[in-house]
Parts: structure tokens; sequence; C-alpha cells
């Protein structure tokens, strides 16, 4: 097992320094996706369906075609017709056929939005007007947009082939069901009869979009040696080659993907929507061709989160102790299975010590764009449900709500409902802070309530690579696999910096392209300073033994009577000879005498990425005449292991919470009655900013991951899970009102004061 | 957005003669409204006449009890106005709640009010202090102005170059934001002019209307409650993806209850 280092040895890891990506980012100057441009680059622009659900009888783009400027319109048929085939690259389960055509539309569009056709123009005007100059003929087909709908009997089917899966006996028709998992543990009825106090509820939650600031946007070339390259921003350079590759069959050593800067992913970049095309219509057109999407295409065509329809049931002892607890799940998935149910279900309740749990989830396709994985894909969702329930069962009990948490509380050894045991968490320790914290004691006003959940993340390891490289100056430069979407640039250089002893002022580190670093799984689940961290150690590691072998020939000894510390290379001890230190910068300038360039790749898959925790406490106050919810103080408590740099860690932790909110109270797709979104900008769809807020306190405890030198663990997805469900517990304090439903908006909350009356 | 020909204006008699020689020419002041309906192609105007160089009108007097602000002035120098604030508290309150720092950097009064949005703040302030409109060419009374959705008494060829408030014995304005755009879902402007109350409501119907039953109540009694207590009926009111029409009917009465309450000092 790996030693952890004490916090006292640390001399980088811990620190904050200036972000590095930061000042640029914030003025302009970040090369984003959308910000190349190549000599004779085209435009590219989508033709997108009107309707929520249709056959497409015929696609004519003669007229298009035949546009001065236009050099390429694709539709479906001019790509390859994949087959049905699981893919698991990306965040959650994919199929190749699925994503095939979630790019481009064939036989059937499925949404409003869904692309249909694109063209490549010389100019931007040109393509818009190619584009209203593809004449499609469609047979209108009745749609669904409801979960609940969409499983009812005769519900509008979107895909003739599709069989739940999961289900004994295998059902001999097709269903808007993909899906049905189950876990269970225990003896759950007889849990329920041994409870004392027994709470109910069925909640429901709306699709949300990860809201990401900068839109999807890409260029494509293919050279004439059949050399691809895109450029885009995305979570995974690596996942964006396997998907384009298959999707348009091309070899994946003749794909190279260039990350962008990235303005956030938040999981929504963990799919490809234009580069496909994008590449296509270069082939065709032998032009670099440049996509980019509007606001409004984001909203109507990219992955927003699952809306999910669910029953949860807990029953408890008078003392607190659960008996038994079980949940029902139905998750959205859009238009093609693979909604976040999953995890919702693993997730839903790891928070606890539970001998009797039952969990069903299921898949659900319907009219609606396809889902694409949001932070903590599924856990916010289901959590919703089950700490509303367990904040019920507290009023019932009468109990403290952070009580009856600590009363149930998952620990060491704690055994999950979807198999693993839990080990080296810190659950209870966010409890024990919560309650400490000088906000659980404010006294509170008028229409004033306080709320306390609690949430829960796996975390992911998995593939990572990265490359340490020793400049002649002395100075390092890291390669990581992964875009940065959270700070991860800043975390491998403080780790490389750490293990060489030197400052973090001479280590930089950049996002490789596939060509330039190994492979590594894309930036998700919460894996990049967990995973690539440990690349970048080891391979920082594998620097230092250079580095020592190095000083060793330099003084003539043998390596191992060579120490490093302080960045440079010391006798081991006074048998070893009495030499002045070496520095790395010496070392580094005479490399070319002692062996060539210093540097180590280091390719790895990393296990045990040790499970998040957190517990958050909302103060709200409701106004009764308007419905509106003002959050008033926020608590977020979490274990992060140990945080690498802090603020970032701070920053995750308060960007979950303010996503969180915006889930609670406002965010939501909304349809007219022919499927077709009504809000799809920002004009309507409010996300919360800075002046809905209070400032966040993000409250970090530190219970070290034993799987990492440092501790770390991943931040980034759990702290938008408890949100909900703590502003729906505050609320509730506030009015006597149980929220079941989301958004609170204030219309929501008012006719639910009222219906009270 | 379609192509445009853009002109930047010398004078309002050259902002009008280029209007009319443009063959579905549009005045452009601030841009706020304007701009995002071009780049939603829900307009298509061939020519946009841009108003920003023309710095005769914009700036504020007081005057003879009243407050005249030029069409141009921008919503920040009105909430940042000292003598907006002293004449008249209310005014500058509205004009510093409307969308956000980068709408009120831009955004302006006659811009505002020549385009009567149904949710603008500002007509519920022309309708609520019983304004005046200046032209290029006549008087307009508030009470004539605003006819119908994104339809005014102003006639081709017209343009406003001020504004003109008439200083209150007390008002106030409280508005329930639509929670994303900023705009108001209602808005509602109270003011005891000294010769009668005037209630101007903005966001609940087509075009700012006055409550003339929560004028009676006040006129009888100048409380918060009086006018909290007045219903206003939902019929041929706004119903959006934000909130029904019940819900802004609701709204009218509440916020004017609050807007009482400010203007009262509370």
């Amino acid at each position: 097992m790996t030693v952890i280092k004490r916090k006292d040895e640390l001399k980088v890891v811990g620190t904050r320094p200036i972000r590095p990506d930061g000042v640029d980012k914030v003025i302009g100057r970040a090369a984003f996706g959308a910000d190349l441009a190549m000599p004779g680059m085209l435009v590219g622009k989508v033709k997108r369906s009107p309707h929520a659900h249709a056959r497409i009888r015929k696609i004519d783009t003669s007229r298009a075609k035949a546009l001065k400027g236009v050099l390429a319109v694709i539709t479906a048929a001019d790509l390859p017709n994949i087959p049905s085939e699981e893919a698991f690259m990306g965040e959650g389960p994919m199929n190749f056929r699925d994503l095939s055509r979630n790019c481009m539309a064939r036989d059937k569009v499925l949404y409003e939005g869904h692309a249909l056709a694109a063209v490549a123009a010389t100019s931007a005007a040109i393509a818009d007007e190619a584009i209203e100059l593809i004449a499609v003929d469609y047979e209108v087909l009745p749609h669904v947009i409801d979960v609940d709908e969409a499983m009812a009997p005769g519900a509008p089917l979107l895909h003739d082939d599709l069989i739940t899966a999961g289900v004994e006996p295998k059902p001999n028709k097709p269903s808007n069901v993909a899906k049905r998992i189950h876990f269970e543990i225990g003896n759950v009825d007889q849990g329920f009869k041994e409870a004392d106090i027994v709470v109910e509820g069925r909640y429901t939650t709306k699709p949300v979009h990860q809201a990401y600031i900068e839109p999807h946007a890409c260029v494509a070339t293919v050279g004439a040696d059949s050399q691809a390259m895109v450029w885009t921003s995305s979570q995974g350079q690596f996942m964006v080659r396997a998907y384009c590759a298959k999707l348009l069959g091309i070899e994946i050593s003749n794909l190279r993907v260039i990350p962008a800067e990235i303005g956030g992913g938040f999981g929504g970049k963990t799919l490809v929507y234009l580069e496909p095309l994008a590449l296509a219509m270069a082939r065709i057109s032998g032009r670099p061709v440049k996509m980019v999407m509007n606001r409004e295409e984001v909203f109507r065509a990219t992955g927003p989160t699952s809306g999910a329809s669910m029953e949860v049931k807990i029953g408890a002892k008078k003392d607190g102790r659960i008996t038994a607890a079980q949940a029902l799940l139905k998750y959205q998935a859009g238009a093609f299975p693979g909604s976040p149910v999953g995890p919702g279900c693993m997730t839903a309740f790891a928070m606890y010590d539970l001998k009797n749990v039952r969990v069903t989830g299921y898949d659900v396709v319907s009219n609606r764009c396809k889902v694409a994985a949001y932070r903590a894909p599924g856990a916010p969702i289901s959590s919703y449900a089950v700490e509303s329930a367990m904040d019920e069962l507290a009023q019932k009990l009468g109990m403290d709500p952070i009580a009856l948490r600590e009363k149930n509380a998952a620990r060491e050894g704690t055994k999950t409902v979807y198999g693993p045991m839990l080990k080296n968490i810190g659950y209870v320790e966010t409890l024990e802070a919560a309650k400490k914290h000088t906000h659980y004691g404010i006294k509170l006003g008028p229409n004033q309530g306080r709320g306390v959940a609690s949430g829960y993340w796996f975390n992911v390891g998995g593939e990572s690579s990265a490359a340490v490289h020793i400049a002649e100056d002395g100075t390092a430069t890291v390669v990581s696999g992964n875009p940065d979407i959270g700070g991860s640039r800043a975390s491998m250089a403080m780790q490389a910096a750490e293990v060489l002893g030197i400052p973090i002022e001479r280590v930089r580190c950049i996002v490789g392209d596939t060509a330039s670093i190994g492979f590594t799984f894309m930036t998700g689940g919460s894996r990049v300073t967990f995973a690539t961290g440990l690349a970048t150690i080891q391979a920082a590691e594998k620097v230092v033994e250079d580095l020592k072998r190095r000083a060793a020939m330099i003084w003539d000894i043998s390596p191992e009577a060579v120490d490093w510390r302080d960045g440079a290379a010391h006798p081991a001890g006074a048998n070893a000879g009495n030499f002045q230190p070496l520095t790395l910068k010496e070392i580094a300038e005479k490399a070319g005498k002692t062996g060539g360039p210093i540097g180590a790749e280091v390719s790895l898959n990393a296990q045990s990425p040790g499970a998040g925790f957190a517990t958050h406490v909302c103060d709200v106050e409701v106004d009764p005449e308007t419905g509106y919810v003002t959050v008033l103080r926020y608590t977020a408590v979490q274990d992060v292991g140990r945080a690498i740099h802090p603020s970032y860690v701070e920053g995750q932790i308060q960007g979950g919470v303010a996503q969180g909110v915006g889930w609670a109270l406002n965010e939501e797709y909304v349809y007219d009655s022919k499927g077709r979104l009504e809000n799809p900008g920002f004009l309507d769809y409010r996300i919360p900013v800075a002046s809905d807020l209070p400032m966040i306190d993000a409250v970090m405890v530190e219970v070290p991951n034993p799987s990492h030198p440092y501790g770390a663990r991943g931040v980034g997805e759990v702290p938008i899970v408890p949100p909900m469900a703590a502003v729906a517990n505050a609320v509730r304090a506030a009015t006597g009102i149980r929220m079941t439903q989301l958004p609170m908006s204030p219309p929501n909350l008012r006719a639910a004061l009222r219906k009270a009356k | 957005m379609y192509q445009f020909e853009y002109h930047r204006a010398t004078s309002v008699e050259d902002a009008l003669a280029k209007l009319k020689k443009a063959s579905d020419g549009k005045l452009v002041a601030g841009g706020m409204t304007l701009i995002p309906t071009m780049k939603q192609r829900l307009a298509q105007p061939s020519d946009l006449i841009d108003l920003g160089g023309l710095k005769d009108l914009r700036g504020i007097k007081v005057e003879g009890g009243k407050v005249v602000i030029g069409a141009m002035t921008r919503h920040f120098d009105v909430a940042n106005s000292a003598d907006v604030k002293k004449a008249i508290p209310a005014l500058a309150v509205l004009a510093g709640g409307i969308g956000d720092p980068m709408v009120r950097y831009r955004g302006t009064i006659g811009g505002s009010i020549a385009n009567s949005d149904p949710s603008a703040d500002y007509p519920a302030a022309v309708l609520g202090l019983g304004a005046t409109i200046k032209t290029n060419k006549r008087e307009i009374a508030a009470d004539s102005y605003f006819k119908g959705l994104f339809e005014t008494a102003l006639e081709a060829g017209e343009m406003i170059t001020a504004v003109s408030f008439p200083v209150a014995k007390r008002a106030g304005y409280m508005k329930f934001p639509q929670p994303a755009s900023r705009y108001a879902m209602v808005g509602v402007f109270v003011a005891d002019t000294g010769s009668g109350i005037r209630v101007g409501v903005t966001g609940a119907g087509p075009c700012a209307f006055r409550a003339k039953d929560i004028e009676a109540a006040l006129a009888k009694s100048f409380t918060p409650d009086a006018a909290g207590t007045v219903k206003i009926a939902s019929k041929g009111l706004n119903s959006d993806i934000h909130g029904s029409a019940e819900y802004r009917a609701h709204l009218v009465s509440v916020m004017a209850k609050r807007a009482v309450a400010q203007a009262l000092g509370g």
C-alpha cells in the first residue's frame, strides 16, 4: 500500500499558488474551441429537426449543393451505417449506433433539434442559406416527453427494436424502457415490518443543462495523405478520437485530436456532436471545416441530465435506526438509452449503513435530446428523493437531522447495496464538522428554515498517462492526458513539484494531444487529480531516479549512495563521499554529458479512488406572498481526502453548490404541446449568478485516501449531490411544506403554499 | 443575424432623414432589445441608424418641478444621478434594477419607452408619474402613449427626444423579476403626485397600464394594506412559462403593497 505523506512533509501540496489558467480565461486570451482559424477554412452548419418525432421520407439537398460557395453537404447517407455495439469510452454506457444516429438522424428524427443534415460553405451566411435550401419531407409521428407517459402502455415508441434489458423473461415486445436495474440486500419486507415509523414519498425532477459557458466548437482537417486532425473543446481528446474514428471508419493512427482550452464541461462534453460532421465535410471538401454551436443549439441538441420520477420508502425504529429502505427510480434517457440511472441506484442510499435495501431503476427513452453526464451523473437526482425522505423521517421521529444521519452513517466496512465495501471514508467526519460549524447554531427568523442533506459519489480511477520532462534550464514540463476542467494543470504541476523538490513556479503543465501523450481516459468521475496525479507522481519519481543516477555518475559513486531532497542530489551519508549537493538545474545543464535528455512517461490504470462524502447545511427565507426563495446561508462540508490546491477545491465545492441551487430553484426544460423546447436560452433558462447566492462556505474535512501518496480523492462531483435536498429541506422547515417536485420556482412554491392553506 | 446597412446619425434630423430613405430601417439606441431580436432572426431591418452619437439627447435636468431625461441617457446614469435620487428616488431605484450592469451601461430610456416591451421597467414609471414623452414633433401624455404589445402612439418619422417626469410627493417602485432575464414579471410604480394617486403596472399585461382599482383604494388610504387587499382580475394578463396570468394578477397586488411601503420610506 502507498505510504501517505504527513502534511508537515509536504512543501507544495496544500499551498495556494496563483492559478495558471485564471488570467487568460478572464481576459479572453485563452484559445477555446471556437478560436482556431486556418487558411481556406469553411464554416459548417447543421440542419435540425423542427419536430419532436417524425419519419424522414426524403431529404433533398440538391438546391443547397448547387448554391455558390457550398463545398459539402452531408446527410446520414454520407456516413457509415454503424451497427449496434456497446462502447465504454464515455461517462456512462453508450452504443456506437446510437451515437452515430444522435450526430445525424437516419430514418427518423427523435427530438426537436435532432441533426439531419450539415453543410460546409465559404461563409456563415452562405451556410445558413444552404441550410434553408435543404428540403425535408417529414411524416410527423406522435411524440412523448414525460418519463411516466413514455413507460405507459400504448406510448409512442421511439425505437422498434428496443427490448428492455435486465428483465426475466425477456420481453417479446419493444417499449421505451431500455433497461431495468435492480439491487437488493437483506430482507426488505421483513425490515419494513420491524419499523416503528415508515415514510413514503413520490418525487420528480426536471432535466437541467450543464450550461457550460462555452458552446461546442471544433475545427477539422483531412490531409491528402488521409491524416486527419480535430481541434476541439471536450473532456477527452482520446474520447473524441475513439468516437470519430469509429463513426467515420478512420484508423485511429490517422486521427489526431488536439484539445482546445475548455470553457466548462461538467460532464456535458463527454460525447461528440459536431466533430464527426466536420471531419466528414473536411474529407469531402478538402478544406478545414469549423463548426460552432450557438446557445440555442446547445440547449436543443446537446445533453442535459435526466429528469426523473421516483418513489422512496424508508422505515425506522423509534431510536432512528433504519430497518429498511427502498427506491424506485425512473430516469429519462432522452432519445437514446443511457440515462445515469445506474449511478443513481448505486449512490441513493450509499451514505447509510443499511441491512435491508432494495433499489430498482429504469432507463427510459422519450422524444427529447439525449442526456449527457452532469457532475456525479444520476446521484443528485436520487439523493434529492432519499435525502428529502430522510428529512421527513427526522421530522416524524423528532430527531435532529444530523443525529439521524450519524445514527445510520456509513463507516469503515459498510457494505453498499451494489457490492463493494466502503473503506477509509470520511462521512461521519463531515457530519461532525457540520454540527460543530457556527452556521448550525445561528438562530432563524420568521419564514426562515434550515435544511441538511448529505451526498455520496464513488469517484473513479482508471487509465491515465502523464509525462515529466526536464528542460536544460532545470524547469519541468508535465504533459497530462486530461483536458483541464477543474484546475488539473495546477494540481499536476504541484504534485510533480512536490516529488522533484522544486518550487511550483518552475513546473508547467500542458494538456497533450492524442499523438503526444499516452492514452488517457477522459476527464470525468472526479478521477484526474487522483489517477492522472498518480501517473504524474510516478513519472516524476522516475525522473528523480534518473537524476540520482546522473549525480552518481558525476560523483562516480553508486546510485544507491545518492539521496534526493529539496530539489538536489546529496550524498546519502558520510560513507558516500564528501560532495556539494547537485541541484536539478546543475544536473539538467549537464544532461547531454550524462546520457541525454531527462524525462519519463508513465501510463497506469489507477484503482481505489476513494469515495467522496459531503454534508450541506442551507438556510433559506421564503417570501410567503410570492413563493420566492432566498438562500441566506450555505455551508458545504466535504471529505476531500487531501486538498492539493485548496482554492481550486473550494471553487469546485462552491460551483457544485451553485449549480445544485439552480437545479433546486429555477432550472428546467419547458416543452410545448408539440414537444418543442420553449426556453433554449439564458433569458428564459435561469442558471444562478453571483447575485442569486450568498457566499458559500466550503469546509474541507481531510481524511486522506490511502491509494494516493498525498491522500487525494476526487472532489469535483460530490458537491452537487446534496444541494437540492438541502434547499428542499430548508423550504420545508421554513413553510411546513414538503416540495416533492423540482424546481421550487416562485409560482410552483406559491401554488403549494396556497394549496396548504 | 441577417445583413443590414449600418449608419451613424449626426443629428435628430439626420437620423430621421436616413430612416426615411431606408426601405425598412430601424433606429437603434442602446440596442438591448433590437440586437437580440435580430440575432434570433425575429427582425430583419434593412438599415440600422445608430443614435449613439447624439450627445444632445443625453443628460438629466431638474427644472420647474420636473425631471427631464434625454432619450439617449443610459440606465446607469439615471440610477446614479444625484439629482434623480433627490427628486424622485423611486425612479433611480427603478433604473438601477433594470437587467444587469451590462444592460444598464448600454440601455437607454428612449429605447426602452419607444419599444414598449411588455416587461420593461420604465413604462411603469412613465404611467405612474404621469410623464410626458417629448418627440421631435410634439409632446405625448403618458396616458395616451402605450397602445399595446410593442405598440405606442409614435408615428412614422417620429422620435423620442426626452421624457419629462413630474416630481411626485412620494413614490415607490417594486418589481418581481423574471428569474432568468430580470425583466419585470410584474413591476408596480406607485406615486402620490400631490394632485392624485397614480399606479403604473408593467410586466402583467400586453403593455403597461394603470391599476385604477388600486389607485382608488390608495386615494382613500395611502397604506400598503390598502393596495395589497385589492384583488386584480387575471383576465387579459400575460401568461407564459415563467408565470400564469393568475400569478401575475396576484403579484400586482403584492408589488403595489410593497411599492407603497417604499414610498412611505419603509
